[in-house]
């Protein structure tokens, strides 16, 4: 019998429709990993089977019990546990005490019971490996050690369904080894566990089983092998068959000519996650260089830093001179522009607005030269100028959010996943801009996309960004020889 | 209990005690009075700790509390012919039961939200109070015609071993499990949901514990002054000198709120030459501690120690 | 009838009124994320330098609302340098607790303000000299004339106020700053000097609200209380950092206190108003027109 059942999932925010019709089983001795690019719902299925949300349609069922709608501490208390991403321990208390808490009951009477826990509580610490720094403090943990304690925490309830979001995110190579060796031997004593993950490649080797979800729905399931091959899922993954023949040649080698951005060993630390570790590229004036990973493999962190907004240590070189890490709207200031990800557009205000405090620095005569520049590349936004920007479809705003970026003339354009989530006619759309603006414009982009099809139809380089790290660079076409299948 | 008797902690508060309980041998009846008033408000401040830095919720209105608790006991004590004692006791439970009222739905916001409603639930009671001036005795007061007693030696060991007491059961409280619990939901609470607890369960418990001594407090003082006015146990003024004396003592002590509150009290009656600008120095200085030594003056020598 | 319309007039005007510190106080939540509780000190610091200076030093009613005013913007500006700021950018103090930390400041802040007022001014009130002295007719109540005119002039500064945010250049930058201060950020700007400016925008707005209402109520330290749980009442009602929200909610407030200092009583202005404060809380948190 299966411990885990959901059937029928659906739920909605607004308008949004984040979980259809899903529908998967664990039982135990099994790990299913369910992995999906940003958006495709993933966490809200873990959020509305941990009981954070409350479905609007479907079942799930634990140990054959149904526990849909219910609050989180009663199906903790039924034996699910979760590791949540970020490691929240109690700060001023020891490890021991951390698993002593996860292991109290509910009840006021246990006011009294203190005794027996010290006990058990050792006996799990020994057993994912924190044995040796019982009695120190989160603070002295190192990360992997946090995210060890996130995991006791979760097994001390004597759960037998485990929830594991992102568990390795953050770690190193070897840690993220050593992590799987012992989430496989939680499996081996009997749980059923389902693991959310971004790295497909990272988990293909620990998960019995696959589902992949894009969009809210359930696109295939099945043995990681078959599922990583499925023409559905490349499609997802990596936006389309990769098509030697449209690749622009990569320049040669200008040794020469100063570059424009030179980035040299970038390290990031997020608390005590390492983020990125030793980046390094290089970006000449006019090309259009791509960073080509996953989501959770460091891009946006290396724009943020990029962008001023996160601290780095490492070397960062615009236009000849040192950048000084933070200060978050100076590279602004100086030609670097960051559209990212997430937009950050001025939702109560208008498109003509929007586009006009991106243009603040300018006098108003080249303002309105720059405005008809870009109503001509889009057309759409002139004919919905007066509306707010929050009205507009999914495209648009990211139509908008470029249009808003370029009006700052940058000399190099940090472009941050623009296709995500976008359908393909808009996607040619923006393609064709991208284009024009390269050709008349000789705008230089920095380009970061997961979909690796868009990235190929317009970067000469590209760099593959895994888990924080460069793994390979070259020219697109290279990379399509070498890289392309293994992507996944 | 073998470990409590072996710390060097206990026998400082210990020995503490008995020094404070040693003092009517040979202080005035003047000093004993006042610190009569500030072990009562030591008990204002420790209730208020457990709520704060325990369960991370901060309370704007402690005296909403206080103030339930005082008048009615008062009233009852006015009107009917029940009891002292019991006037006391059901004083305090009505502050329960007023506080799980406006706990309960409040516990649902989030903690500036909290906040508010609690500051906002004491400018209701007093302004419920001026309207009821009939039986509450509005901004004048109400003469309570029973207290605890008429000379001041029993009064001051009422305070005391009520501060004791209190403290005692507080602070055993804040550091059993069930402490523990109520540390990780406000510290993080979707965390302790995961771990299987039920936050709100636990976040009413801290307020209703709060709410009883906080109650219980209010109304052993008004029979120890003999009258229950706005001005002494529900103005906002009162509430803010609560939260300075836990801020200055050191949140997340218990034992520091309470020393936090006698301190204030003291300097209160040496700076009261200089009238108003000693209420203006005191919130100077508290916010000065909130700023740079936010664990306060406790908590500072605590962390030192840990060192 | 003679009272509805007596009503109706003074409604008007204390709405007017306490829609400019709502505008102040709601932008610098969207801004800055600050839920001030000094506000109503800020407020009658300037209607007590305005006396000071109009009365005592004898410079007349206008002088004295400059100095009033003037006297608000330093004391916002004090606010955030010496209040706010330092806790933002404290080590000391964890991330989470920030919101609180602040919260808790500027209450005490805002008792320091009424204490030193209520030591240098006593907490007997003031009345700020009128701006303009005599009694019109209007709608066949004999209103005096100031009243009028305060009534004019915040209709006059919520005009401007509005010209500035929907047709400069830094004025719409202010806007977007308390819609979304990242993206500002992403655009080049200086976040900090926006803040600058937006906190001499609020000292500006609560300076004009609490000189005028000086001229129109008296002052005294004791009103400070009163005058900070209206201004919350009137933002939370409107939604937190939703400016049109905040002047909707105004009326509604400066409605249900003048009917009850009317009908009810004078000394329970506050009470209808704290009670909307807790059902909304309750029901509805992100008020009228929210986001958040």
């Amino acid at each position: 019998m299966s411990v885990l059942q959901v059937e029928g999932l659906g739920k909605s925010f607004g308008g949004l429709r984040a979980v259809d019709a899903l529908g998967f089983e664990v039982g135990r001795c099994e790990i299913l990993g369910l992995i999906g690019p940003n958006g495709s719902g993933k966490s809200t299925t873990m959020a509305l089977v941990m009981g954070v949300h409350r479905p609007d349609q479907g079942s799930i069922r634990l140990d054959g019990e149904e526990i849909a709608g219910q609050s989180t501490h009663r199906i903790a208390r039924r034996g699910l546990g979760i590791v949540f991403q970020h490691s929240r321990p109690l700060r001023r208390q020891t490890v021991l005490e951390n698993i002593e808490l996860a292991l109290m009951p509910d009840r006021i009477s246990s006011l009294l019971l203190r005794r027996s826990l010290a006990d058990r509580a050792r006996a799990i610490a020994g057993r994912v490996g924190l044995g040796s720094v019982l009695e120190r403090t989160p603070d002295a943990l190192t990360y992997a050690d946090l995210r060890r304690l996130e995991l006791a925490k979760a097994i001390a309830l004597g759960t037998h369904a485990l929830l594991l979001d992102e568990p390795f995110a953050g770690l190193t190579a070897s840690e993220l080894r050593e992590f799987s060796r012992l989430i496989a031997s939680l499996r081996d004593e009997g749980r059923a566990i389902v693991l959310v993950d971004h790295n497909v490649k990272g988990v293909r080797a620990l998960v019995d089983r696959m589902l992949v979800m894009h969009a809210g729905r359930k696109i295939a399931e099945g043995a990681p092998d078959a599922v990583i091959a499925d023409p559905q899922v490349r499609a997802v993954y990596l936006g389309g068959a990769l098509d030697v023949h449209h690749v622009p040649t990569a320049r040669p080698a200008q040794h020469e000519a100063e570059a424009l951005l030179e980035v040299r060993g970038m390290t990031v630390h997020y608390g005590k996650a390492r983020a990125l570790h030793e980046v390094s590229l290089k970006v000449q004036p006019g090309e259009f260089v791509a960073v080509v990973g996953l989501n959770g493999a460091g891009k946006s962190t290396l724009f943020n830093a990029l962008s001023g907004f996160v601290p780095y240590a490492g070397e960062v070189r615009w236009r000849g001179g040192l950048q000084r890490p933070g200060g978050e709207g100076a590279p602004a200031r100086d030609g670097l522009v960051h559209c990212p990800e997430s937009r950050e557009l001025f939702g109560d205000m208008t498109v003509a607005e929007n586009l006009q405090l991106g243009g603040h620095r300018l006098a108003p005569p080249e303002l309105e030269a720059q405005l008809a520049w870009l109503f001509d590349l889009f057309p759409i936004l002139q004919e919905r100028r007066r509306q707010t920007a929050r009205t507009l479809s999914g495209g648009e705003q990211q139509m908008l959010a470029i249009a808003r970026a370029l009006m700052m003339r940058p000399s190099l354009l940090i472009l941050d996943e623009p296709t995500l989530g976008l359908a393909p006619v808009i996607i040619d759309h923006i393609s064709a801009a991208m284009e024009t603006l390269r050709k008349d414009a000789g705008l230089t982009v920095l380009l970061g996309e997961q979909n690796v099809t868009f990235a190929v139809r317009h970067a000469e380089r590209i760099y593959l960004l895994e888990n924080g790290e460069t793994t390979w660079s070259g020219g697109a076409a290279a990379f399509i020889d070498e890289v392309g299948e293994r992507y996944l | 209990m073998a470990r409590l008797l072996r710390s060097p902690r206990f026998w400082l508060a210990a020995g503490t005690a008995l020094a404070l309980a040693a003092l009517p041998l040979w202080m005035s009846g003047y000093v004993l009075g006042v610190l009569t008033i500030a072990y009562y408000f030591g008990v204002f401040a420790m209730s208020w700790d457990l709520l704060f830095g325990y369960a991370g919720e901060v309370n704007f209105g402690p005296t909403f509390l206080i103030g339930l608790g005082a008048y009615v006991s008062g009233m009852l004590n006015a009107y009917t012919p029940v009891p002292m004692w019991f006037c006391i006791f059901i004083g305090a439970f009505a502050a329960v039961i007023g506080g799980a009222l406006l706990a309960l739905p409040a516990l649902r916001l989030r903690g500036p939200y909290f906040g508010l409603v609690t500051l906002v639930a004491v400018l209701i009671l007093q302004q419920v109070i001026v309207i009821f001036a009939g039986v509450t005795g509005g901004e004048i007061g109400l003469a309570v015609p029973d207290v605890l007693s008429v000379r001041t030696d029993p009064n001051y060991y009422y305070a005391l071993g009520f501060m004791l007491i209190s403290a005692a059961v507080l602070l055993g409280f804040a550091r059993s499990p069930i402490g523990l619990i109520l540390e990780a939901t406000g510290q993080d609470r979707v965390a302790a949901e995961a771990l299987g607890f039920n936050v709100t369960k636990h976040k009413l418990l801290a307020f209703c514990v709060s709410a009883f001594f906080s109650g219980l407090a209010g109304a052993l003082m008004i029979f120890y002054l003999g009258t229950a006015s706005v001005g002494t146990v529900v103005d906002i003024s009162v509430a803010v000198q609560i939260i300075i004396a836990a801020v200055l003592g050191g949140r997340r002590t218990i034992i520091g709120a309470a020393l936090g509150a006698i301190f204030l009290i003291v300097a209160g009656e040496y700076l009261r030459p200089i009238g108003e600008l000693s209420n203006f120095a005191v919130a100077a200085l508290a916010l000065v501690v909130l700023m740079f030594v936010p664990d306060g003056f406790l908590g500072y020598l605590m962390r030192r120690r840990a060192r | 009838m003679r009272t509805l319309l007596e009503i109706l007039v003074d409604g008007f005007v204390i709405s007017a009124l306490y829609s400019l510190g709502a505008a102040g106080f709601t932008i610098i939540f969207g801004v800055s994320g600050v839920l001030n509780l000094a506000h109503g000190g800020i407020m009658v610091i300037a209607a007590m330098v305005a006396w000071l200076v109009a009365g005592r030093l004898g410079l007349g009613p206008y002088w004295g609302a400059l100095g009033g005013v003037g006297a608000a913007l330093v004391t916002a500006y004090v606010t955030y340098f010496a209040v706010v700021r330092p806790i933002a950018r404290s080590r000391r103090i964890p991330e989470v607790e920030k919101e609180i930390f602040v919260l808790t400041a500027t209450l005490l802040w805002g008792i320091m303000i009424q204490e030193a007022l209520a030591y240098v001014f006593t907490s007997n009130p003031v009345a700020v000299p009128r701006l303009v002295d005599g009694i019109t007719r209007v709608l066949g109540v004999s209103t005096p004339t100031n009243e009028l005119v305060i009534g004019v002039a915040a209709w006059l500064v919520i005009g401007l106020l509005w010209l500035f945010v929907t047709r400069t250049r830094l004025g719409k930058a202010v806007l977007a700053a308390s819609i979304n201060p990242r993206g500002l950020a992403l655009l080049g700007f200086d976040l900090e000097r926006i803040q600058w400016f937006v906190w001499g925008v609020y000292g500006l707005l609560a300076g004009i609200a609490g000189v005028l209402v000086g001229t129109f109520l008296g002052a005294s330290s004791g009103e400070i209380g009163g005058l900070t749980a209206s201004a919350f009442s009137i933002v939370v009602l409107g939604g937190l950092g939703s400016v049109p929200g905040s002047l909707v909610a105004a009326y509604i407030i400066g409605f249900v206190e003048t009917v009850t200092a009317y009908l009810v009583s004078p000394s329970l202005r506050n009470l209808p108003a704290l009670i909307i404060l807790v059902l909304i809380l309750y029901v509805r948190p992100q008020g009228l027109f929210g986001r958040r």
